[in-house]
């Protein structure tokens, strides 16, 4: 205790407390705070450097706007398709039973068997596609491409495998989708340790794969065959909420996933010849881009196409309905997997008998008996027209009666589904059949055919509204189109008129189909009114009298029948309608079947007819009837001169235009109105769009009809067709002329355009003196403070008068005036806001601002209108479900289907279904092991194809040259240019040298980017040619073999050539013989032997080779083995064919001849020019010294003898003495030096010792000072 | 022409042999290609087909765009002298000089073309332009092709540059080119230059066109085209007297100023070899908008020669009353341009594009259709009547959905 209380005190060093104490403390010193140094001492804060200064600004500003991506504008579809969830994995690996998981965990349904995508709703505002991928490498590619989220599946006891490093690359190469990677097989894993290395180790080489932080999710084991509902409901909340980046690639082109496949290949062709081409329908939702009609597609692994229809069904897997709940409920949890085979049962009651009819009436596009040769479906879908040319057989042959029977119930079981139409159909039938009863009684066969025409029609109307919304907005324009006066009129009158059933039921029909039911017994009560009344005007009148009369009544009738019918071309065009009458007329000329539409065609105008009836007297009723029925039996007696006769007459009629009924003067008006239209143009009528496109959106029925021509191959004119026929060959000038030029010396025809100007009048949102005026009326009245004077608003004051004024007057002023104020506010709000942002507003800003109003704008354009008209303009939207028709579909693809593998449309732009030189940046991938060789082919995805070709590599030089490489580099990038497909610039690529089988080996070989597209070819290769001296000058040499002829040699003129040697040259000109021969140049002599060259280049041509991949029509099990153009390598490595090899290549053994050289000869002349130092001197053997210059021999006295032997002797013992003594000094100095090392070795020790201990006293002296310097300050704090 | 046989890509000057010296950096290699479409699984786009001779740049320009073939059967198949004439076949050569690897079939007779699109290479050119036609004839299809090249454009065309048919080199230059400016087309290199004026019937104008490349287009939102804030102009006159200028303009003013004070009117009395080989007089007229909007019109004297001699005064009067017709029709574009408007709407990116124009003139109807076809795009198209009184006639919106065309002939590097 007492230890405790001895505890030091420790000074605050930091808190409040500590800081009030530092203040004091610098106060005391003087220094004053320390926050105002930058005040005390501003030297120290000013700017040093100006340079640096900027230069780290600009650095700051860098790295600010590097975080920016370039603003897009947002075209998601406000409610977007499915998103695409791509399961990929090794085989074995758990892809099946994640799936299967998942959609358990938002369905609530157990698949049992996945094949082709899953499409589920997973939440209010999201639907997942899950589609599985295999580890064939054609089906990673193509799925990589649509993916929107990829969950990689990795078996966590075996670690990653080459499958999935592949499936990451393709990624990479087509835009990179979102990845989630989910780690299985971790229950086997007993050593929990081990098991979180290995996660932790996965981890991070997954991140290093794809980015760091990449969600990995662990799936740790399995519950009867399942992973742990847990975790499958933690991956799927993952999946719901995730948001996905937009991929270039996606963005800009449409596709479609497709779910269902169906066939409609006529099956007598099929019968035929079973390898015809077939005609498929694919369903799908449309994802991307808006796809347009007609547009081109291409289908990886089966080719390109070109989409030979487009419509949109009911979505079978729709969102639920916006509502305030949190979560769906079960009705809402849909499952939509038509190739599984699941639901199938619950997809047809919900979907099929809609869309068929959708499809049926959209676009009835195949002749008809064609369609009835047909399948079942076809036969079904084309049930409403079929109906009535049945009834109009059965007049014929009563016979067929039964068959009608027959086809009616089988429309009713295919409605089975469909509670509403079945009882609708049942009534029909009843309907029907009571009708025929009735008809058998009155056994007036006239009659008969007009009601059961008419039921007829009107059955399969009825068939159409029901349907949808849509094509009760397709069949109205048929009345739409006529006068609107006309029905106007007719629906006033339909309220007051009980009997006039007949339109209310029309106008009941499209806005809800719930009332069917009352309609259908009003109608069939009207039909039978009808009837009674048929019967009553058919007493009077005996059809089977005589022709005369018919033609008389012929005569009365026409022009009105006439008039009635150009109702159907509406009030366009005098030419149009004209037309259409001609249309009638070739058609009443035509066979049987034309003989039918016109019975279709005629018969609306005789409701309408009938209408008017009702609406006038009945007398007028019974009237028109019976003009109808005497047509109608005109027609069905096929009278054609009856009805030309009828024709010209009635044109008569037209010139007269003297017994004018009412229908005809409404006729003439009508083409008044139209010529005006048409000729002058300055006045733009509604039907513009008309006038320009022919046939309206709203004409449906008429544009149907057309198509229905077309195919029937009855007819080939269309309008535009015609008119541009006639100036065809007109003079092509874009000048639009003045016809009738206003006269604009008159006040008023000036006074037309005086707004136009600035001096003229403005719109009051502009008009400055406006514009002033509510200013004031804004600030209303202020006081001038300064002086004091009070300036009262008057506007204000004026516009109290006025509202007081208002307060008596209606109310839609007052909303009028609501409306202006809260303009004005909104428009204040606006100035106020550009003001205020304008601070910060940068460039950056006003981009993501310009594109957010444009994709604003977008969404708001075509928002109101229907989606019908609006398929028109944008195309087909994302997010839309479509059933795509395609013609001339290889029979392979339909024989060998198999769901597992998945079908793709691609949508392609402007002309990329073109081919031509593309040339890539590529590079080889590191992990491949081999490099690539030119001109062997080489599969290639590229865009949504996949396609073998033979690419040539090239590299540029400095000087923009492309040099044809014969492989490619190790590790760096290259050029490749092969023939194929038109790509945008900029789109990623993969190459594989091979799509069969499996290889342990990594299978990308290369990577890249398109950059070019070009026509021509670019590529050069290096090509020396060589020749031979024949003839040398001095430095002029005759040069041959290089050339075959004069001109080749022209061609070459001034090329640079060198010998071998390296001496340069020039070719001059060519010589007459040997041919090809030339003289050149040379800055040295050459030599005989000499070669020379000149170095060319060629340009290299690319095969065009284009291939694509067709692995989907291989048959079932087959699909990964497609295996195109083989490379000399492999054919010659299978057929064991060895490479002959030239035998100047082969490697000799160098012998190399001793050379020998001449002595080096300088001429005489040369040699006495030269200096003397250059002259080569004569350095000749001296020959033997002549015996007078010998010198003579000494010979010494025997006295000298005898002191030179002396002196020799003692030089002999001095020597040795010498060299002894040096012996001994050296061993002296040895001695000496080893002593001296040992005194050494030990004062050295000494000295080590001493110095140590000098330096530990040091070393503690330090350490004391260090200590007490420290108490010091910590007692200076104090 | 016809007696030719063949438009044919010219094929390089005799060529024994295909390589060249290095230092000689003429390649021979060949600049246009006979691209020989692989026939397949890559579908060449169907071919189009279509009768006479009428709309022919439009065809051709629009086959161009969309790289689908197109074949033209029946020209002037009835008339006494069938086949094109001399100003389509320059036209036809034009084509073919700023394409790369485009093919183009002429049957004996010339009434038959076929022509299958290459790519746009662009680059320094020349072109003599039939003297039939104005170079506006020409110059209208390069404006719509000139920012796709791959190469920026500049080209020399020699012809007629005002003529009374085609619009003159002068109105297209005050009112293309910033209509071009408007899509995004914009730069300095981006203009026409009047070097030499030529009148009909001989002659001898030059201009120089230029105009850079661009991958994607703005859309725009052109509904408001404002009131008009100055008129301007040009009277010029070539081998005739220089007063007859100040004369057109002093007439045109007289009528012009009842609307507006701010009208000038430039002469241009061109001489010696600027002045072309005919003579001839004529002014053009441009209004400006408050918006930027420019309206135009445009009046020529009868070439020498042929009808009646025409009074510049007369001109005058006549030229200012054409612009107010043209002000009456208005608009966001004058009539001449408006299928030059649309087809840059066509081909921007996937966004709404919406133009206000004066009624469509029957060039634009038919290049609407040709738009679809092609395309497979439609316009809306609605009516609008003038709120007001005085504001001319009535107008049409006109409402697109952009293709999300690219510029397939630009290289990225």
């Amino acid at each position: 205790m007492e230890e405790k209380e001895k505890k030091k005190h420790r000074a605050k060093h930091s808190g409040p407390k500590a800081e009030k104490k530092r203040k004091r403390y610098l106060n005391e010193l003087g220094i004053g705070d320390e926050e105002n140094a930058r005040k005390r001492n501003p030297k120290a804060f000013t700017v040093q450097s100006a340079v640096r200064m900027a230069r780290t600004f600009h650095r700051t500003q860098d790295l600010k706007t590097k975080k920016h991506h370039i603003p897009v504008v947002d075209r998601t579809p406000l409610e977007p398709p499915p998103v695409v969830v791509v399961v990929v994995g090794p085989p074995k690996v758990g892809k099946s039973t994640v799936i299967k998981c998942l959609i358990k965990n938002f369905t609530r349904q157990k698949l049992v068997e996945i094949r082709g995508p899953v499409t589920i709703v997973s939440g209010k505002k999201r639907r997942l596609t899950i589609i599985e991928c295999g580890c064939d490498i054609n089906t990673m590619i193509d799925l990589a491409k649509v993916a929107d989220l990829v969950l990689m599946l990795i078996d966590a006891s075996f670690g990653f495998e080459m499958e999935t490093f592949e499936f990451l690359n393709i990624c990479q190469v087509h835009g990179f989708p979102k990845i989630m990677g989910v780690l299985t097989h971790l229950d086997t894993f007993k050593n929990n340790k081990q098991l979180k290395k290995t996660k932790k180790k996965l981890k991070h080489r997954f991140w290093t794969e794809v980015y760091p932080g990449a969600k990995l999710f662990y799936l740790s084991g399995m519950v009867h065959g399942e992973y742990q509902k847990q975790e499958i409901h933690n991956l799927g909340r993952f999946i719901s909420v995730m948001k996905f980046r937009p991929l270039t690639w996606q963005t800009s082109h449409p596709y479609v996933l497709a779910d269902r496949m169906e066939e409609l290949t006529n099956p007598e062709d099929v019968r035929i010849n079973p390898k015809c081409d077939r005609k498929i329908s694919l369903y799908g939702y449309l994802r991307g881009a808006h796809l347009k009609n007609k547009s081109q597609i291409h289908m990886p692994g089966v080719g390109d196409f070109t989409v030979s229809d487009v419509s949109f069904l009911p979505d079978p897997c729709a969102l639920p309905e916006q509502q305030k709940k949190r979560s769906l409920n079960e009705k809402e949890k849909l499952v939509y997997a038509p190739l599984s085979g699941l639901k199938i049962l619950s997809f047809q009651e919900e979907v099929r008998p809609n869309h068929e009819l959708v499809q049926s009436l959209i676009s009835t596009h195949s002749a008809i008996d064609v369609k009835m040769a047909s399948s079942k479906v076809s036969l079904f879908m084309d049930s409403a027209p079929l109906g009535s040319e049945d009834v109009g057989q059965e007049f014929v042959m009563p016979k067929e009666e039964r068959q009608v029977d027959l086809k009616t119930g089988r429309v009713r079981r295919k409605a089975v589904f469909e509670d509403d139409e079945k009882e609708n159909d049942d009534v029909a039938s009843d309907e029907e059949d009571d009708q025929e009863e009735e008809d058998e009684e009155e056994a007036e066969e006239n009659e008969r055919v007009l009601l059961r025409e008419g039921v007829a029609v009107r059955r399969a109307k009825r068939l159409k509204t029901e349907v949808a919304q849509e094509e009760a907005v397709n069949e109205l324009p048929a009345f739409a189109d006529s006068d609107d006066d006309l029905e106007m009129s007719s629906e006033e009158e339909g309220e007051t008129a009980p009997a006039d059933s007949e339109m209310e039921e029309d106008e009941e029909e499209e806005e809800e189909e719930g009332d069917i039911q009352r309609t259908c017994g009003d109608e069939s009560s009207d039909s039978e009114f009808e009837a009674a009344n048929k019967r009553a005007e058919s007493k009077q009148y005996d059809v089977n009298s005589e022709r005369a009369e018919t033609k008389s009544q012929i005569s009365q009738h026409s022009p009105k029948r006439k008039a009635v019918l150009t109702t159907d071309s509406g009030n366009c065009t005098a030419e149009e309608a004209s037309e259409s009458e001609d249309d009638n007329s070739s058609l009443e000329e035509g066979d049987d079947e034309g003989g039918s539409h016109e019975e279709l065609e005629a018969e609306e105008p005789n409701r309408n007819s009938n209408r008017n009836g009702f609406q006038h007297s009945q007398a007028k009723k019974a009237d028109s009837v019976r003009q109808t029925k005497v047509k109608t039996v005109d027609i069905e007696d096929d009278d054609v001169e009856n009805l030309l006769r009828e024709e010209e007459e009635y044109e008569e009629k037209i010139d007269l235009s003297a017994d004018t009924t009412g229908a005809l003067k409404w006729k003439e008006d009508l083409t008044q109105k139209a010529a005006e239209a048409f000729l002058r143009q300055q006045r733009s009528t509604p039907n513009l769009r008309k006038l320009v496109y022919g046939t309206a959106v709203e004409d449906e029925d008429q544009e149907s009809e057309d198509a229905d021509d077309e195919l029937g191959g009855l007819f080939r004119v269309s309008r535009p067709d015609k008119a541009s026929k006639q100036k065809a060959n007109a003079l092509d000038c874009s000048k639009f002329l003045v016809e009738k030029p206003q006269d604009w010396d008159l006040e008023e025809v000036m006074s037309s355009i005086r707004d136009c100007f600035v001096t003229g009048k403005w719109e009051d949102d502009k008009d400055a003196a406006k514009l002033l005026e509510d200013d004031e009326e804004l600030y209303g009245d202020f006081e001038d403070l300064e002086t004091g004077v009070v300036h009262k608003g008057k506007a204000a004051a004026g516009k109290e008068q006025e509202e007081d004024e208002k307060m008596s007057k209606p109310e839609p002023e007052e909303e009028e005036k609501k409306k202006e104020r809260m303009d004005k506010k909104r428009k204040l709000k606006e100035m106020f806001d550009a003001e205020y942002d304008e601070g910060d507003a940068t460039y950056f800003d006003d981009l993501k601002e310009e594109m957010h109003k444009q994709a604003q704008l977008n969404r708001a354009e075509f928002e109101d209108q229907d989606d019908e008209t609006r398929v028109q303009y944008e195309g087909f939207r994302p997010g839309m479900y479509v059933r795509i028709e395609i013609e001339n579909v290889p029979c392979e693809f339909v024989l060998n289907f198999d769901p597992h593998y998945p079908i793709i449309l691609g949508g392609l732009g402007n002309s990329e279904g073109n081919v031509g030189y593309v040339q890539l940046r590529l590079k080889k991938h590191r992990w491949y092991k081999k490099i690539l060789k030119t001109r062997d082919p080489l599969i290639l995805s590229l865009g949504w194809r996949r396609f073998q070709t033979i690419p040539m590599f090239y590299i540029e030089d400095h000087n923009g040259r492309h040099r044809l490489l014969k492989y490619t580099p190790q590790h760096m990038h290259c050029g490749a240019a092969f023939w194929g497909p038109i790509t945008p610039q900029g789109t990623g690529f993969l190459a594989v040298q091979s799509v069969s089988g499996t290889t342990p080996d990594f299978r990308i070989a290369a990577t890249g980017v398109v950059l070019d597209l070009d026509k021509s070819i670019t590529i050069v290769k290096k090509l020396k040619l060589t020749g031979f001296p024949f003839k040398i000058f001095k430095n002029t040499c005759f040069i041959k073999g290089m050339f075959n002829s004069q001109l080749e040699v022209a061609k070459f003129e001034g090329a640079a050539i060198r010998s071998v040697s390296g001496i340069r040259g020039q070719i001059k000109k060519a010589l007459r013989t040997p041919v090809g021969a030339f003289r050149a140049t040379f800055e040295d002599k050459l030599l005989m032997s000499d070669i020379v060259f000149v170095r060319t280049w060629y340009p290299v041509s690319i095969p065009t080779f284009y291939n694509p991949v067709t692995s989907l029509l291989k048959p079932a099990g087959e699909k990964d083995t497609w295996s195109g153009m083989k490379t000399t390598g492999q054919l010659r490595y299978e057929r064991g064919i060895k490479l002959k090899q030239n035998k100047d290549s082969l490697y000799k053994p160098i012998v190399r001849e001793k050379r020998h050289f001449n002595k080096l000869h300088i001429p005489k002349a040369l040699q006495k020019a030269l200096p003397f130092k250059n002259k080569p001197k004569n350095l000749e053997k001296k020959g033997k010294t002549p015996k007078d210059q010998w010198r003579p021999a000494v010979i010494r006295e025997p006295h000298e003898k005898k002191i030179s032997a002396l002196l020799n002797a003692l030089s002999t013992v001095n020597n040795y003495k010498i060299k002894k003594a040096k012996v001994k000094h050296r061993e002296q100095l040895k001695e000496y030096l080893k002593v001296k090392q040992k005194e050494d070795e030990q004062k050295f020790k000494r000295q080590k010792e001493a110095k140590k201990k000098v330096y530990r006293i040091l070393g503690q002296r330090e350490k004391k000072r260090q200590k007490s310097s420290l108490k010091g300050s910590s007692q200076m704090r104090k | 022409m016809r007696s030719s046989g063949a438009v044919r890509p010219l094929p390089s000057p005799a060529r024994p042999l295909p390589f060249a010296p290095a230092d000689v950096p003429a390649l021979p290699v060949p600049n246009h290609v006979g691209s020989g479409m692989a026939g397949g699984a890559a579908g060449e786009a169907q071919c189009l087909s279509y009768t006479g001779c009428n709309f022919l740049r439009q065809r051709l320009v629009l086959a161009t765009l969309s790289g689908r073939p197109l074949k033209i059967r029946k020209i002037r198949s009835k008339e006494e002298d069938p086949g094109l004439r001399d100003f389509e076949a320059s036209f036809i050569r034009l084509i073919d000089k700023v394409t790369n690897g485009s093919r183009i079939e002429i049957n004996q007779t010339g009434t038959t073309l076929y022509y299958q699109p290459g790519l746009l290479y662009g680059g320094s050119l020349e072109h003599d332009c039939s003297p039939s036609r104005g170079i506006g004839y020409y110059l209208e299809s390069l404006l719509c092709l000139a920012p796709f090249m791959k190469h920026s454009l500049k080209i020399v065309l020699r012809g007629v540059t005002n003529d009374q048919v085609d619009p003159s080199v002068d109105v297209l230059k005050a009112t293309a080119l910033p209509l071009l400016k408007k899509f995004g087309i914009d730069g300095e290199s981006l203009e026409i230059k009047i070097n030499r004026r030529g009148m009909p019937p001989k002659g001898g104008g030059e201009i120089l066109f230029s105009c850079p490349v661009r991958k994607v287009l703005q859309p725009v939102q052109f509904t408001d085209p404002g009131k008009i804030k100055r008129i301007r102009g040009t009277a010029y006159s070539v081998r005739v007297s220089p007063q007859m200028a100040n004369r057109m303009v002093e007439s045109a003013r007289s009528i012009l100023n009842k609307f507006l004070p701010d009208i000038y009117i430039y002469t241009d009395h061109m001489k010696g070899v600027n002045s072309g080989k005919s003579p001839g007089f004529g002014m053009c007229l441009t209004a400006e908008t408050i918006n930027g909007t420019i309206l135009s019109a445009e009046l020529a004297s009868n070439p020498q020669g042929q009808g009646a001699v025409v009074l510049p005064e007369e001109l005058g009067q006549n030229c200012a009353k054409l612009l107010l017709e043209e002000i009456y029709r208005g608009g966001c574009v004058d009539s001449t341009n408006q299928s030059l408007a649309l087809l840059l709407m066509t081909l921007g990116q996937r966004d709404v594009s919406k133009v206000l124009l004066g009624p469509l003139s029957p060039y634009t109807i038919e290049f609407l259709r040709h738009l679809r076809s092609f395309f497979q795009i439609m316009f809306k198209i609605e009516t609008k009547t003038a709120e007001e009184e005085h504001m001319g006639g009535e107008k049409v919106l006109m409402t697109c959905v952009g293709i999300g065309f690219c510029n397939l002939s630009k290289t990225i590097r």
